[in-house]
């Protein structure tokens, strides 16, 4: 059986992410340089950079949150965002309508969290799966209870997110985008806004999605994290990616000295 | 003579007669209003010709007065040779004025939802009705109560406006009752007390709205 459905962009199929070519401008600042990358499906890419890399524009192009002046994108090869017509070769704009669609297959936690400060915990994880997918209400529920035990938090579901700590509302949030049954999450430093005491639950919950494979791009400043649970490491600076590799090389023996200075930078920082 | 308890037995039915027309104006301009004023905020929230007359209007029904308002609409609309009555345009001015302070309380609101709230939504592939409806309308509503319960207040006060195009609300029945009578304190002491007890109802309304619809933030 061919791995390729019918309209689908002529992708390798055991990628769940591609990304070609996208290049994004704020006015005359070139956030994203014509970046490509690839993950395969229940892989794990980590991306780190300094500030104003494009880390977070890049992450925030894949679901289209971010518009992008060139380059395309398709997740599981479906395209999101832009298609390319495959007569004239040129890229096209998709309907609001596919790409809200095309949105529901991606998950993304933002370091603010984000929740609906109006809705419980459990209203808040079931909104999306009743309203935009149609699942019934009970086995919303039945799932979203399930996903806040995976994530610890099955004594908060009444709870409204003002009265959690920053980690449990980061956890709810992860919950709510898995209750969307992704096939690919993102995360934009979700723990950069937290008490260190509150990071390691953070983590703990998306090392196990990790381990479940779940496929994931991660943009973090947590090292250790990165170490433990990237397949793979990409390094960003200026918009453009400098360097990619697998966390062990990454991290013992870059190959290029933006990289290394990076690297000895952050760690001289952190060293007790 | 001030204070004539037989003068106020005799007085009463009359002004409560007019007390429901200056109900059914209020309870029907604050609803109107209320769904009004919502899609004028929307259509001022959207970006090109629909915001730019969104707008304007607002701007012109806030910065004229009331009665001016009701006069146009009232001889405008006889000129027009479309007559109404009394209470139709009255109530016809009260919305359009009103409805432009009401749009105002929504931007308020609408401003006050954070463009991440948006973000949220759409990233679980909410559309646009669908992230209004359950995201974002609710926070505005919660928080547009206290200043939408004032305006109903100053809606039911405003009401008594219309008496100058000759509609028997409480106001136009007192000021027959002052006319005829002469006793202008206890007509429009009585007056009064009617129309606090009519916005105490308001005010109560509002706060328990408040109590049901606040969320903890």
């Amino acid at each position: 059986m061919p791995d390729t459905e019918p309209g689908r962009m002529a992708t390798m199929p055991r990628l769940m992410l591609e990304m070609r070519g996208v290049a994004k401008r704020f006015g005359a600042n070139e956030v994203l340089r014509g970046v490509s990358l690839s993950v395969p499906r229940g892989q794990t890419v980590v991306v780190i950079g300094p500030s104003g890399s494009g880390k977070t524009t890049l992450l925030r192009c894949i679901n289209m949150l971010e518009d992008y002046e060139a380059g395309i994108v398709a997740v599981d090869g479906v395209p999101i965002g832009y298609a390319v017509d495959e007569k004239s070769g040129r890229r096209q704009r998709m309907a609001e309508r596919a790409i809200a669609a095309a949105r529901e297959t991606i998950g993304i936690v933002f370091q603010s969290y984000n929740l609906f400060p109006h809705m419980s915990v459990l209203s808040n994880i079931i909104a999306a799966p009743i309203r935009v997918k149609g699942v019934s209400r009970p086995q919303a529920e039945t799932r979203a209870r399930e996903l806040l035990a995976m994530v610890g938090l099955s004594d908060k579901e009444k709870e409204y997110p003002a009265r959690l700590s920053g980690g449990q509302q980061q956890r709810v949030a992860i919950a709510r985008a898995l209750a969307m049954e992704p096939k690919i999450m993102l995360f934009d430093e979700v723990t950069s806004a937290l008490d260190p005491e509150l990071v390691g639950e953070v983590l703990a919950a998306m090392r196990q999605l990790a381990r479940d494979g779940m496929t994931m791009v991660v943009v973090t400043h947590e090292m250790s994290f990165a170490r433990d649970v990237a397949d793979r490491v990409v390094f960003m600076d200026g918009g453009v990616i400098v360097e990619e590799g697998p966390p062990e090389t990454m991290f013992s023996t870059p190959k290029t000295e933006r990289v290394r200075q990076f690297l000895k930078r952050h760690n001289d920082r952190y060293r007790i | 003579m001030p204070f004539d308890p037989n003068f106020i037995r005799r007085l009463l039915p009359a002004l409560l007669e007019g007390a429901e027309i200056t109900i059914e104006l209020s309870v029907l301009t604050i609803a109107i209003c209320l769904v009004w004023g919502l899609l004028v905020a929307l259509a001022n929230a959207t970006r090109g010709p629909l915001a730019w007359l969104a707008a304007a209007y607002i701007q012109i029904v806030r910065n004229t007065p009331l009665l001016i308002q009701m006069y146009l609409v009232y001889f405008g609309l006889g000129f027009a040779g479309l007559p109404l009555s009394g209470f139709m345009c009255g109530l016809l001015a009260l919305c359009l004025q009103n409805g432009g302070y009401v749009a105002e309380i929504y931007r308020g609101g609408l401003q006050s939802v954070s463009a991440r709230q948006y973000e949220s939504g759409r990233a679980l592939g909410m559309r646009r009705w669908t992230l209004y409806r359950v995201v974002v309308l609710p926070q505005v509503i919660a928080r547009v109560i206290p200043p939408l319960a004032n305006q109903g207040i100053s809606i039911i006060k405003d009401t008594s406006q219309v008496a100058a195009i000759a509609v028997m609300d409480i106001m136009k029945v007192a000021q027959i009752w002052v006319e005829s009578s002469a006793n202008t304190y206890d007509v429009f002491l009585t007056v009064g007390l009617i129309y606090l007890s009519l916005t105490t109802i308001v005010s109560f309304g509002a706060r328990f709205a408040e109590r049901r619809l606040a969320f903890v933030a």
